[in-house]
């Protein structure tokens, strides 16, 4: 059945029809995501920002208000931007909303990573990873030299580190988080806005 | 979704998971509120802050109409408060209003503006000139002992050089039918006090305006019995007043102009005695005669207001209470349609007043709460932040 309501007719719905908001959330989620991976860099980040953002979005819907020039995806990306900025003062996400919720806390299946990096557009800042590189550890220089400057797949990666993928998957995950948080810290301006 | 990432299906998973437990959360509760109305899920009481779009603006109206309502009530209790207040300290002073007999009281304008201690002011002061709804309540106190010093008592002591006219003004409203009894009652009320009644005029038998002299040792007995003339006939006082003019200073003048011109007669008297030439003669008997004109002006003056201190006046308007005529129409009990619509502004602006001067002690309280909570909220976020 195609869903002929607005972002903002869902939300308030959803009040008191719940499903209405799993409708919003299809319509947003892998926007949201490339949001969060793009400024994040780290799909783990990124899918944990996302479902942190939904769950927030959730539990608080009933504070949403049809006011003019706030539609429904510009509170949800308000609250996006409110959880990143979290992140990137705190250097991790936290799990409230989910927990408020009773939702699990999942671990990133191993096939998202790349998927998700698939969602970020490496290309404008490979330049500033370059110079961020130095401040990673031996392990996750490498591991990233590999996998985004060399744009080797993981299978890859683990074969030439002599090491589990996953474990080639976190290196690189760790380290882009790393780099993204530094980045973050001077100011950089890593990717250009995204939402509508 | 078409995705192909598959932490973003399982969120999906998660999400209807919790979307399905808040629906029979819902549900429930409105099972147990009894299947509510046609607003239906809509005004389901939610969990957290705020509610959907029409609750919480109801429930922003009902906030603003219990801070009104409470703005007014503290705005009552504290007119009530410094009305009374202003009752009782500034009672005496109070220039009596709309009474015929309420003339400007000379003292008020000659007498030291705040009440010095000369004693003769201070009396003249005190002397009564209550209207309206005050006087109630000034009478009850006088009534019970309780009151100011005894107003009947200032022109009582002849000793004393002050000199007092009092007037009082009371209308009665009785039960219809009563009113050629409530005119006979007023008549044995003024002679049981020593008065009598100077005048008197009445239309359709029905209203009627009776004007008595009492004694002024007995004025304020004789206010209070037509008072309880009003209970006696199944009726109510409608409005009164009392004025008390000090006429103590112009007293004292004319004692001395006249004091002077009996002397300068006397001096006159002599001269004329002396006096050889008939030219002379003429001339003096001329002056005395002119002097003898001005003490006897003078001294009909002091009689006038001898008479006047020593018995006052008071103006009974007795009217049955369905009475016809343009008085009528101000029966509260009874109201036109323009009283009504006169009562219903007067209580419109004291509501209001009442709202405005109670929101400005609200006001300074709520800012401080406002503060509070908002210090406690930054602290409570900062917590968060930090676990």
């Amino acid at each position: 059945v195609a869903e002929e309501r607005t972002d903002s007719e869902l939300l308030i719905a959803s009040r008191a029809e719940p499903e209405a908001f799993t409708e919003l959330y299809r319509r947003h989620a892998e926007d949201l995501l490339r949001y969060f991976a793009r400024r994040t860099l780290d799909p783990e980040t990124a899918a944990e920002l996302t479902a942190e953002t939904f769950a927030e979005a959730f539990a608080s819907r009933a504070n949403y208000r049809d006011q003019q020039g706030v539609n429904g995806v510009a509170w949800l990306y308000g609250i996006a931007r409110h959880r990143l900025g979290r992140f990137f003062r705190a250097g991790r996400v936290d799990a409230a909303a989910r927990r408020k919720l009773g939702m699990p806390e999942r671990e990133l299946p191993p096939e998202d990573y790349e998927r998700i990096e698939d969602l970020i557009d490496f290309a404008p800042i490979r330049e500033a990873l370059v110079e961020a590189l130095d401040t990673l550890s031996d392990d996750q220089r490498e591991a990233m030299r590999l996998r985004v400057i060399d744009g080797l797949d993981y299978a890859e990666v683990a074969q030439r580190l002599r090491c589990t993928q996953q474990n080639a998957r976190q290196r690189v995950s760790r380290g882009l988080r790393k780099i993204a948080l530094l980045l973050q810290e001077r100011g950089m301006q890593l990717t250009t806005e995204v939402e509508a | 979704m078409n995705t192909d990432i598959r932490a973003l299906q399982l969120l999906e998973r998660d999400l209807d998971a919790v979307a399905a437990r808040e629906r029979d959360r819902l549900a429930s509760v409105e099972r147990a509120l009894g299947d509510g109305g046609p607003g239906g899920p809509r005004r389901l009481p939610r969990r957290g802050r705020g509610g959907g779009g029409g609750h919480n603006w109801a429930g922003v109206a009902a906030a603003v109409v219990a801070v009104l309502v409470l703005a007014g009530g503290i705005g009552f209790l504290s007119q009530g408060m410094s009305g009374d207040d202003a009752g009782s300290a500034g009672g005496g002073a109070e220039q009596a209003v709309g009474g015929e007999l309420a003339t400007p009281a000379p003292a008020e304008k000659e007498a030291p503006e705040d009440g010095d201690d000369e004693g003769v002011t201070r009396a003249a002061l005190q002397a009564p000139s209550v209207s309206d709804s005050s006087a109630e309540s000034w009478a009850t106190r006088d009534a019970a002992g309780t009151g100011r010093p005894g107003v009947g008592a200032v022109p009582a002591q002849q000793g004393d050089l002050t000199k007092i006219v009092r007037d009082g003004r009371i209308g009665i409203v009785i039960a219809d039918g009563s009113f050629s009894k409530g005119v006979s009652r007023v008549t044995v009320i003024a002679r049981r006090h020593g008065g009598f009644v100077l005048s008197s005029s009445s239309r359709d038998e029905r209203t009627g305006t009776l004007t008595l002299r009492i004694p002024a040792k007995r004025f304020d007995d004789t206010m209070l019995a037509l008072r309880g003339l009003a209970g006696e006939l199944d009726g109510r006082v409608d409005s009164q007043n009392i004025t008390g003019e000090d006429v103590t200073a112009e007293f004292v003048d004319l004692g001395a102009r006249l004091d002077i011109l009996k002397q300068r007669r006397s001096l006159l008297r002599t001269l004329q005695n002396d006096a050889t030439t008939s030219a002379e003669i003429l001339r003096l008997s001329g002056l005395i005669e002119n002097t003898q004109l001005e003490i006897e002006n003078i001294q009909g003056r002091l009689n006038f207001l001898k008479d006047q201190v020593a018995e006052a006046t008071i103006q009974v308007e007795v009217r049955e209470r369905h009475a016809p005529g343009e008085e009528a129409g101000t029966d509260p009990e009874n109201p036109s349609l323009t009283d009504s619509f006169e009562l219903g502004v007067q209580g419109f602006l004291r509501v209001i007043g009442a709202i405005v001067v109670g929101l400005g002690y609200l006001i300074p309280v709520a800012v401080a709460a406002g503060a509070v909570y908002g210090v406690i909220r930054l602290v409570r976020r900062r917590d968060r932040v930090a676990s």
